[in-house]
């Protein structure tokens, strides 16, 4: 009982400021009387988002942009943990291929905006794709650095007890690289959200990137606002609620291989 | 398998001679494959040009002085924003760091504005200030700010409560403190915040170039992609890659290590 009061407590000292800053944000707009196409009040806001609940525009946005991000960033693990553990295995080829992941990894999300609608179209296709790649090149990447992380009497250990290729894999090397996997997850969906709002701003006519650019051409600041308090919002819960927690957790239970 | 391992084993012991070829060498088989896969036409030639069309449109865009010009708008771009958001986020990191209320109060924004992110500020900044260089240095200033501010509250957080009291009990002066405690006990936090926040200033720029669109590298990119010419779009991913490749692999990793070996024993 005492720990859901303490927790209450905290949220309300984390959201308090916030709070503080819409009431003040409220209060600047009306004392200054600042032109609603510069900047909006806080009802307006609250009215063009419950609009956009009604009409159901806002969920078909989300939707859109979610699903994508869903999509790219389940395609890029199936296919880089498998590849990155399998690279990571001999130091050789891992010392080898490092320097080609990072510059891919490095270029990774939004460069790739330009050739990707030209290879694939506007649409879900590219912006798919940008997302699939952001992830891809972090997660590979990381894989194969904890893979290679592994200390090796720790292999060598697991292989004259008798582990097959199999256990080896289960055992060893995917609870090792786990830490690093998990790492490798969170700063590649980073990319890719930004990657994300970008790529559906240039290239599409679905999703909350392009919501925000179309309230553009209409000079519909309180739609662009809301828009971006939805996308922070969603980002915060995404990482706070999903990733950094997993992050943790793994870190906490498999990350001693690397502490040794 | 054998003449692979040959050349694998040849590979290593040449990398231990020279080790500029470890960064350099593994490249050799991809440009030979792009080759390969361009000069068979799997793909139409309009799809995906061969690394020597990319070579032959380097040399005419740097004849033309078009690539040097817009190379130089992105990087000189992206120094002065991450120049302004550094003198901006030490400070605020480490009154954010330092006082229990500053943090208490700024925190909650700071993660929220940090999760809204560079590119969604976009819309709103092209109603605020048109197509144009305050847009971009905005977006750039913004987006190198964040992880700057968060890891600078971070470090300036780790530095042992300990330490505090040993200097101030050796009648420091709360300015010596931050000077001679708290910065350098912050520095290594600090360097890593930075070079995430130009890991991630720069993608925004690239962003915003695209879409605000005057001149730049990103530009360069978006408008070959209008005139659908593959040619320069590779090439500006390939400048922009060697770029960030050198810019973070030789200047800003070994800025890290540096730092973290010279002052980051605090952290542990």
């Amino acid at each position: 009982m005492t720990r859901q009061i303490r927790s209450l407590r905290a949220a309300i000292a984390f959201l308090a400021p916030l709070v503080v800053l819409v009431l003040l944000w409220a209060a600047v707009v009306q004392a200054f009387e600042v032109d609603p196409r510069i900047f909006p009040g806080v009802l307006s806001v609250a009215r063009a988002g419950l609009d956009s609940l009604r009409d159901g525009s806002l969920p078909m946005h989300a939707a859109a942009s979610l699903t994508r991000v869903a999509v790219g960033t389940a395609l890029a693990i199936l296919i880089s943990i498998p590849l990155g553990v399998a690279m990571g295995v001999s130091p050789a080829i891992s010392n080898f291929l490092a320097p080609l992941f990072r510059f891919f990894s490095v270029l990774a999300g939004i460069a790739w905006i330009p050739i990707a609608t030209l290879w694939f179209g506007y649409g879900f296709g590219a912006i798919t794709f940008v997302i699939f790649n952001a992830v891809f090149f972090g997660v590979t990447y990381n894989t194969l650095l904890g893979v290679a992380s592994i200390p090796m009497p720790l292999r060598h250990a697991a292989a004259s007890l008798g582990a097959g290729k199999w256990a080896m894999l289960i055992e060893v090397l995917l609870p090792g690289a786990l830490p690093n996997i998990v790492t490798g997850i969170r700063t590649g969906l980073g990319f890719a959200w930004r990657g994300l709002i970008a790529a559906e701003m240039i290239a599409t006519n679905v999703g909350l990137g392009y919501m925000l650019f179309l309230a553009r051409d209409f000079y519909r600041t309180e739609v662009i606002v809301f828009g971006m308090i939805v996308i922070g919002l969603l980002w915060l819960a995404l990482d706070r609620l999903l990733l950094a927690p997993l992050e943790r957790a793994t870190i906490e239970r498999w990350g001693m291989v690397r502490a040794a | 398998m054998n003449p692979l391992l040959k050349a694998l084993s040849l590979y290593v012991r040449w990398t231990r001679r020279w080790p500029v070829l470890a960064s350099v060498l593994p490249f050799v088989p991809v440009l030979l494959l792009w080759a390969i896969v361009a000069e068979a036409r799997i793909f139409p030639r309009a799809f995906l040009p061969g690394p020597i069309d990319v070579v032959m449109s380097f040399g005419s865009l740097v004849y033309k002085g078009i690539l040097p010009e817009y190379l130089e708008d992105s990087v000189v771009r992206l120094a002065l924003g991450a120049a302004a958001g550094v003198a901006l986020g030490i400070p605020l990191g480490v009154l954010v760091g330092m006082s229990a209320r500053a943090h208490r109060a700024l925190w909650p924004i700071l993660l929220f504005f940090q999760a809204i992110g560079d590119i969604a500020w976009l819309p709103i900044l092209l109603i605020w200030f048109g197509f144009g260089l305050t847009t971009m240095t905005f977006v750039i200033v913004y987006t190198v700010l964040f992880p700057v501010v968060l890891n600078t509250v971070l470090g300036v957080r780790s530095v042992p409560i300990v330490l505090h009291r040993a200097a101030q009990s050796l009648g420091a002066s709360r300015p010596r403190i931050l000077l001679e405690v708290v910065l350098p006990g912050a520095l290594p936090n600090i360097v890593t915040g930075l070079r995430n926040g130009l890991g991630y200033g720069w993608r925004a720029l690239i962003a915003a170039e695209m879409i605000v669109g005057t001149s730049g590298v990103g530009f360069l990119m978006f408008d070959a992609r209008r005139a659908g010419s593959v040619v320069e779009i590779l090439l500006g991913m390939v400048v922009l890659g060697l770029l960030w490749y050198v810019v973070d692999g030789w200047m800003l990793v070994p800025l890290e290590k540096k730092t973290v070996e010279r002052w980051g024993l605090v952290a542990r």
